[in-house]
């Protein structure tokens, strides 16, 4: 039996669930698949939660070989990984995790620009990660979209673009100022994830949560370095390929469960959920300018083709059966 | 952090006996630590104008956060090479004093391995950055929101090699003067 | 070699390395570049140091550091440390070493609105040191007093030490602020119960002559008033905006600055050459803070390579060991590197090693920060490498001042700061409560 040496790193920790999944699904079922033969075996460096990068080098990191596996954050490489923010820019096209990511996969092999943009940084993509699903956290209850008008509302960077027509203020934030920022009254709220609202406890200051089930979108890739990779044996490789489709899958399911517990155990914790009317969804959407066209033409300029992607993206959605609350490819 | 007291001196700036190239070097790393030492200012001015904004007008300033780190990296390496030459880097004296006032000559040498650790190092980033810069320029990475404000990123990028450069050469040029004191006391 | 092998030699060059001089960034960059080398090959290990000296320091949260440490200066010249001083001076002058008390509590209100030891040492041996000579105290005990109290800057928020801490720890800084006033209370009255102790049963130590008949400065209260302003304006802006939720570290730190710069301009202490002066000496301490961090960020990634914490925790929790007996021989390693290096280097040297230790170890990482500080705060008083003996040395300018004086004299104030950790890790309490409400 041949052992192999492998880095494994993230820069956040284990308790984020795409994060430990890592550990549970990816690498468990590498091993898995491995001891069928009993060939070879992985010996796993695990560096998580930031001991070997921070949030604002997982891409260089896996690029310059400091890590040989680990995930990469697109919402944070906006510059170096551009197509990949084609689903923050087509909002509410699908509030289906587990279909964005089938239909993600499918880009990653047809889609050339898209897969050059990931493999141009001396990387192979072995699974891919998305958002559950984005709601309101506010300190004032509101009763549809248009209450919106004139509030401070917290969004991570290039989800600021959703709150735009809507007449919200967005502020930046990320996941570690949203809690200060809604209690120093930067913002008046918060446009969060379930999964990112639990933890940081902000139900505990804004517990009226405008319940839309706004789209899930494209959040990165567990991925390996180019020159690890080529050094694997073919029979690791296969491993690998087959435990990432697994991660994925099962990453994509978890989203959903949790996007529900996470919910129901807010609730628990004092927080208020307000069902949104029929429709507000799609009032929202229709209040958007067009986000997506304001983000594909600076990139088509450049010689970037987004708005081919777009259309790849939107139309696997429509293929996948998912009906999107804005063509924002026609 | 070995700040003796506040009223700590600032270097001479280049002395009336040293050669010209040198004197001029002098200056020149002077002018880094200046630029970094007004960026302390421009940090301390624009995190107030967020404070202000934002309990005025309920609104803040596009940029602070992410420019303010980056100006944090920037006044670093920039003021690094004066930090150096003011002999500011932190370190243990206790060995080093003693044993150079007995061997005047051997302390001189451990004194040149340093700077040239010094020099070898900071040259290896100052060098490496440069395929950063070239990253950044390629990906027309930046900072802020499209659509808001947005700022590139490679002229900072550009200081900092500059910074890491100056440093790398301030070393080498204190690893020449610790050389002439090996030969001047043989 | 194997990867603990690589890690093992590499914390053992670094210490060699820094034992004999070479300044401690320097070293940790250059062994962490060689041991990455080594496990990895020269182009990772050159493109990982890259790549730690562009983003590591790019961190909103770092801005504090300039910000604090400009604060810190521009009182100092400004006056308010002999404020606090004369106000406490006028409070105490019937109690017993009633001089000796007033240091120890204007320190404790000074260290409010400073960030830095030796902004509070410098002040104080110009102000209170004189004074105390004036009315008979002995030099020896004077500036034990003074070097002593001068700690408090560390341990009463703001605090570098706090922020280097929160930031290698992953902690709040608010809290690691607010878990550094009850134990910063505590030490206040360990000293004060200190000086009693000397005033009544070692008279020598602490007085010349007895007879003490000299007379005060009498201010008047209404300008104990107007001596109090300036001061609690700043702790206000500072700590007030900092817990009263309008302000995050960064942002306290600039209003700090700038609310300390237009007190020195209102009192016309701050000429062009001096704001100048006080500038380019912030940008010194600043780059010699960060770039330690961002070395030791190098060092710690490189460990973090190696599988050395994960070993020295598996090795120190075993049953033959167990947490206290860790606990007892890093505060033990910490008192004495403190004897040679300085504070922050101390940190970042130690905890990137300790961290993972410690967390596995199950302890409360805000208590486990708050005894760091104090320990390493030891460092500050003991020789050969004292900073505050030493900067108390040059801001006194008197000839005839030995530094083994003062060394002496602050003897008492160490035995006071021991006791203290120990009460506080017997009483965890008195570091967590207020920082976990
Ligand atoms: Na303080
Ligand atoms: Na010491």
């Amino acid at each position: 039996q041949e052992t192999i040496n492998l880095t494994v790193a993230s820069s956040h920790p284990t308790v984020v669930p795409w994060v430990g999944m890592i550990q549970t699904h990816f690498m468990a079922k590498t091993d898995e698949i491995l001891a069928e033969t009993g060939t070879y075996k992985i010996d796993w460096n695990e560096a998580f939660g930031g001991q070997l990068y921070k949030a604002n080098a997982t891409l260089s990191s896996v690029e310059e070989g400091v890590t040989d596996v680990g995930w990469v954050f697109s919402f944070l490489e906006q510059a170096k990984l551009p197509l990949s923010q084609g689903s923050s820019n087509a909002p509410f096209a699908t509030s289906n995790p587990p279909v964005l990511l089938d239909v993600m996969e499918d880009l990653l092999e047809t889609n050339e620009a898209f897969r050059e943009e990931w493999e141009s940084h001396n990387l192979k993509v072995l699974g891919l990660t998305a958002t559950d699903l984005y709601d309101f956290y506010l300190k004032e209850p509101i009763e549809g979209i248009s209450d919106l008008d004139g509030r401070k509302i917290s969004a991570p960077g290039v989800l600021g673009n959703w709150l735009r027509g809507t007449g919200a203020n967005a502020v930046d934030g990320s996941l570690t100022s949203y809690y200060t920022d809604v209690q120093t009254g930067v913002s008046d709220g918060v446009l969060s994830l379930a999964l990112g609202a639990l933890p940081i406890k902000l139900y505990e200051v804004a517990p009226y949560i405008a319940r839309f089930d706004g789209g899930a979108v494209f959040s990165g890739a567990v991925a390996i370095n180019r020159d690890s990779w080529d050094a694997l044996p073919e029979e690791v490789q296969n491993a690998m390929v087959e435990a990432g489709k697994y991660y994925t899958e099962s990453h994509g399911q978890d989203l959903v469960d949790r996007h529900e517990m996470a919910l129901n155990k807010m609730v628990e914790l004092g927080a208020e959920i307000i069902e949104m009317p029929d429709g507000e969804t799609e009032k929202w959407v229709g209040m958007l300018p067009d986000v997506a066209g304001d983000w594909a033409a600076p990139l088509e300029e450049r010689g970037i083709p987004a708005k081919a992607f777009l259309a790849d993206y939107m139309e696997g959605l429509r293929a996948a059966g998912e009906t999107p609350a804005r063509d924002w490819d026609k | 952090m070995d700040a003796q007291n506040t009223d700590a001196a600032l270097p001479a700036t280049g002395r009336a006996d040293e050669p010209a190239p040198l004197r001029a070097w002098h200056r020149l790393v002077e002018t880094f630590a200046a630029v970094g030492t007004v960026l302390i200012g421009v940090l301390m001015l624009i995190i107030c104008a967020d404070i202000l904004a934002r309990n005025i007008w309920g609104a803040s300033l596009p940029l602070v956060s992410e420019g303010g780190a980056l100006l944090v990296v920037t006044l670093v390496a920039l003021q690094l090479g004066a930090t150096v030459r003011a002999g500011r880097l932190a370190r243990t004296e206790v060995f080093i004093l003693p044993f150079t006032e007995r061997h005047p000559r051997a302390g001189a040498a451990l004194e040149g391995l340093f700077d040239l650790t010094g020099a070898v190092v900071l040259g290896m980033i100052a060098w490496a950055s440069l395929r950063v810069i070239e990253k950044d320029l390629n990906a027309a990475e930046f900072i802020g929101i499209t659509g808001i404000a947005t700022l590139p990123t490679w002229p900072f990028r550009a200081l900092i090699l500059a910074g890491f450069a100056v440093a790398a050469v301030e070393f080498a040029v204190r690893l020449i003067g610790a050389f002439r004191s090996m030969g001047g006391r043989a | 070699m194997s990867p603990f092998e690589i890690g093992g030699g590499a914390v053992m060059l670094l210490v060699a390395l820094i034992l004999i001089g070479m300044p401690i960034g320097i070293g940790m960059l250059a062994v962490s570049v060689g041991a990455v080398a080594l496990l990895r090959n020269e182009t990772v290990a050159i493109r990982m140091m890259t790549q730690v000296a562009n983003d590591s320091l790019e961190e909103y949260l770092f801005a504090v550091v300039p910000l604090f440490v400009l604060m810190g200066l521009l009182v100092t010249v400004s006056g308010v440390g002999k404020d606090t001083f004369d106000v406490f001076q006028k409070l105490l002058k019937r109690v017993t070493a009633g001089l000796g008390v007033a240091t120890v509590f204007a320190n404790a209100v000074f260290a409010a609105i400073t960030g830095i030891s030796i902004a509070s040492a410098t002040v104080f041996s110009r102000i209170a040191v004189p004074e105390m000579r004036r009315h008979g105290y002995t030099n020896r005990f004077a500036t034990g007093v003074v070097a002593g109290s001068s700690v408090l800057g560390m341990l009463i928020p703001p605090s570098l030490l706090m922020i280097v801490y929160a930031v290698l720890a992953e902690q709040s800084v608010g809290r690691m602020f607010l878990a550094g006033v009850g134990p910063g209370l505590v030490l206040a009255l360990a000293f004060t119960l200190t000086i009693w102790i000397l005033a009544t049963t070692r008279k020598s130590f602490v007085f010349e002559r007895t007879d003490d008949a000299t007379g005060y400065d009498d201010i008047r209260g209404r300008d104990v008033l107007r001596k109090s302003i300036p001061i609690l304006a700043l702790v206000t802006v500072v700590l007030g905006g900092l817990y009263g939720g309008f302000l995050n570290p960064t942002e306290a730190g600039a209003a700090g600055a700038f609310g300390a710069l237009v007190i020195a301009l209102m009192r016309r202490s701050l000429d062009r050459v001096t704001f100048w002066r006080i500038l380019v000496e912030t940008g010194l301490i600043t780059v010699s803070v960060l770039f330690l961090i961002l070395a030791a960020t190098f060092f710690s990634r490189m460990l973090a390579l190696t599988g050395v914490p994960r070993e020295l925790a598996e090795f120190f929790l075993s049953d033959r060991i167990g947490p206290y007996g860790f606990l007892c021989v890093f505060i033990l390693l910490i008192i004495a590197l403190g004897c040679l290096i300085d504070s922050i280097s101390i940190m970042l040297i130690v905890l990137p090693i300790a961290l993972p230790v410690a967390d596995a170890a199950g302890f409360d990482l805000i208590w486990f920060g708050v005894i760091t500080v104090i320990a390493t705060e030891i460092g500050l008083l003991t020789p050969p490498f004292g900073l505050s003996v030493y900067t108390i040395k040059s801001a006194m300018d008197d000839p005839t001042l030995r530094v083994g004086e003062i060394f002496r004299g602050a003897v008492p104030f160490i035995l006071a700061m021991l006791a203290t950790l120990a009460v506080i890790i017997l009483f965890p309490s008195i570091a967590t409560w207020l920082a976990r409400i």
